[in-house]
């Protein structure tokens, strides 16, 4: 039914993949004991210099191959290396767009040329990728993007609007989806990838949309003619559906989908200390439980989808990916239920106690999680499709 | 090609073609009555399937705690009326104790709280006590059963009919009978092998109760879309309606969870069999723990759901649902229930503190 042919009693980290982990918890207890961060919880921080230092130790683009400036490391180690940095909700939004997206994407689709050009950027720490994926008309229907590719002698030239683009303001360049041919029967068909650089081109502007509780991570992108040349399209022109929903397994399945909120539940462990609250015990308990069960699915997909496994191709787990998001962004809620009920605090943003400041992060940010990457209930149609196959 | 993972396919395919055969309406009904199927054991006597997980040397047919644990998930999957989760645990605590494994029904003992005491008369073993709810008591040849002596915990094994067995059941009708004993003689007693004890056997018993209810579930599920599928209401298959895949799409999620904890349980249970460090012991209660939990988690969600999409049917006697959500129902109560479990597990996370947690949960 689900994860058909997944052998979840063997599953275990290979001794690589313990010894990075060693080496990624040393790094980021100094970092820690250094002051060099501090922790939000929500939306992952965009620090370059954080950024650097990982890239200085090879930890971007870990799985890739080592003429773009990967290491040829396994998935699982990629696995390790992010829950890791979830962990202690290090600030890895300059590298995670292109390490977990971009990077991934132009090794499979992109050209030589594109190749070349940005991964080695990417592990380096020197250029940071956005997406440009949603539109104020294409939310969970992406299909409908209306931004539209012109094509002129050499390149394109690129009109539209896209939105809730993270941290547009600072990333060097965002992929497009657009269109570049004209709708027709088959939505899915004429859609393509570009790679547009924000800072360099012309024509484009960045505005920001505040979150709710002011911050800015959010942004609008206006493209007003902005000429992309042909050496900047990823993969066939016509393919951008095929590539977007080609990587969903690895994107959706991570433990950055039911993570987020995982320092809240240390902090909660915490306070609660020695607690005699038969509550606290029962709660916890069952906290963790659900986690360790989200993180033997995550791990096991990882483990499927890597080269090395020989499953690769053979096994489509997009909606067991699916089914890890759904569970997972409502696991991050039931974290802060349990601390609410637990701890009685009145929350704030601005609170000197970590506690209390990680549960008002929490809360404020907790609507995001369901429909970033996918709705919950986009997800449950996919994988009720997967239960009841095609339905006249 | 002669992997483990290539032999435990192999096996499964068998159990799968085995259950399906023998496995039908008829035979569920009159265990509700019999308190099992003797047909179906024969089959899988002769399958030497009760046998798979307990070692060689002692009788058994060799294989993994994960190969029991395949068989028992498929065996739940047709709710087949037999004590195969109980013949295995015997099993255990035989091979533990390193006695020979005799190749006939088995339970275990006690299940609950409940005070056994053994006493030797220089040749002789003998057993008094009364248990309550012990599994198939009255279908079982021997009752195997942890029994404190004055020279520590014994593994002994007696003869049902030497015991006065008083029947009782499940929700699902299944024996959970009980059982005086009053100096039955042992037909086999050594003392307990390392690392068994109560807890511990009662964790083993809570591992494959979770493993059997992530395979009732999963049936229970099928049967959700199948009929889903065929069901006509508003002129309109019901499955087409949205209302109805989002909530067979969340038990999907919920099955799948169950299963995936129940199974990486069984891994982290074997490799660790014989570490009995504090570490390693944390790391076993996490994982036995968590597979309760999330089993009767699941179990809550899944059997509401697989009745609500099914309708009035769902409910009847005729109807094969129930034999599945049922047993569900009933073995999220067995070997402590999803409160007992967190409430262990919690205790244990609060004690090695925040500064660990994060590396305790990460280790297996």
């Amino acid at each position: 039914m689900f994860f058909e042919n997944i052998d979840f009693s063997s599953l275990e980290l290979p001794p690589a993949a313990l010894k990075l982990r060693d080496e990624v918890r040393a790094f980021l207890r100094q970092e820690i004991a250094a002051g060099s961060f501090v922790p939000h919880l929500g939306h992952a921080e965009f620090d370059i210099e954080f950024t650097k230092k990982v890239a200085a130790r090879g930890w971007i683009g870990l799985t890739w191959p080592k003429q773009y400036g990967g290491q040829e490391r396994s998935y699982l180690e990629r696995f390790v290396m992010t829950e890791e940095m979830l962990a202690v909700a290090a600030p890895c939004a300059a590298h995670w767009f292109g390490d977990r997206q971009t990077g991934p994407s132009l090794l499979r689709y992109g050209s030589t040329f594109l190749k070349d050009k940005y991964l080695p950027a990417i592990t380096r720490g020197e250029m940071a990728f956005a997406l440009g994926m949603s539109e104020p008309g294409s939310g969970s229907d992406l299909a409908s993007v209306r931004t539209r590719a012109e094509k002129v002698d050499g390149g394109w030239k690129v009109t539209g609007q896209k939105v809730w683009t993270s941290w547009a303001h600072k990333a060097d360049a965002f992929f497009v989806l657009c269109r570049t041919a004209p709708l027709t029967e088959d939505r899915h068909a004429g859609l393509s990838q570009l790679v547009i650089e924000i800072k360099k081109s012309s024509g484009v502007t960045v505005r920001p949309i505040r979150f709710m509780n002011g911050n800015h991570h959010f942004n609008e992108v206006f493209l007003d003619n902005v000429f992309v040349p042909d050496s900047h399209v990823v993969g066939e022109v016509g393919q951008g559906w095929k590539q977007i929903t080609s990587e969903l397994a690895l994107e959706r399945s991570g433990p950055e989908r039911f993570m987020t909120t995982f320092p809240l539940l240390v902090e909660l462990v915490r306070r609660l200390g020695r607690s005699n609250d038969v509550r606290a015990h029962e709660m916890v308990g069952r906290l963790t439980a659900r986690l360790w069960t989200l993180r033997r699915m995550s791990l096991a997909i990882a483990l499927a989808l890597d080269p090395s496994s020989g499953k690769q191709g053979s096994v489509d787990l997009a909606t067991e990916a699916a089914l890890v998001k759904d569970m997972g962004t409502f696991y991050e809620r039931e974290i802060i239920d349990a601390a609410r009920v637990l701890v009685v605090v009145e929350p704030t943003m601005d609170a000197a106690d970590t506690f209390e400041r990680y549960l008002a992060e929490c809360i404020v940010s907790a609507p995001v999680s369901t429909i970033r990457g996918g709705t919950t209930q986009v997800l449950r149609t996919l994988i009720a499709r997967r239960l009841l196959g095609p339905l006249k | 090609m002669n992997t483990a993972t290539d032999i435990r396919t192999m096996l499964c395919d068998a159990a799968t073609r085995l259950f399906t055969h023998h496995v039908n309406p008829k035979m569920l009904d009159a265990a509700k009555h019999d308190g099992w199927s003797a047909a179906l054991w024969k089959e899988l006597k002769k399958a030497e399937l009760p046998l798979v997980g307990v070692p060689e040397d002692f009788g058994g047919a060799g294989g993994s705690l994960s190969d029991a644990a395949a068989i028992l998930r498929i065996a739940a999957r047709h709710a087949a009326p037999v004590p195969l989760a109980e013949t295995a645990l015997a099993g255990w605590l035989l091979a533990g104790a390193g006695l020979q494994v005799p190749h006939e029904t088995l339970t275990v003992g006690p299940v609950l709280d409940e005070k056994l005491t053994a006493v030797s008369d220089g040749t002789t073993w003998r057993v008094s006590g009364r248990l309550t709810r012990v599994p198939f008591a009255r279908i079982a040849k021997q009752l195997v059963l942890l029994a404190d002596s004055t020279q520590g915990v014994r593994v002994v094994a007696v003869d049902s009919n030497a015991c006065r067995i008083t029947p009782a059941r499940n929700l699902a009708s299944e024996p959970r009978d009980e059982v005086v004993l009053e100096n039955v003689v042992a037909l086999a007693s050594a003392p307990a092998g390392a690392g068994v004890t109560r807890d511990s056997m009662h964790a083993r018993g809570a591992l494959l109760r979770a493993v059997q209810i992530g395979g009732a579930l999963e049936h229970a599920l099928h049967l959700a879309c199948e009929y889903a599928k065929q069901r006509t209401q508003f002129g309109r298959k019901i499955a087409q309606f949205q209302a109805i895949q989002q909530e067979l799409a969340r038990c999907g999620g919920e099955v799948a969870a169950a299963v995936a904890a129940a199974l990486s349980a069984a891994g982290v249970v074997e490799r660790l069999s014989n570490d009995h460090s504090a570490g390693a012991e944390q790391q076993k209660l996490m994982a036995v723990a968590t597979a309760k939990i999330r089993a009767a988690d699941a179990a809550r969600e899944a059997v509401a759901i697989t009745h609500q999409v099914h309708g009035a049917i769902g409910v009847t006697d005729e109807y094969a649902l129930h034999h599945v959500t049922l047993r569900a129902l009933a073995w999220r109560e067995e070997f402590g229930n999803e409160v007992y479990w967190s409430m262990k597990l919690g205790r244990a996370m609060l004690g090695s503190g925040a500064v660990d947690y994060w590396a305790t949960l990460s280790a297996a």
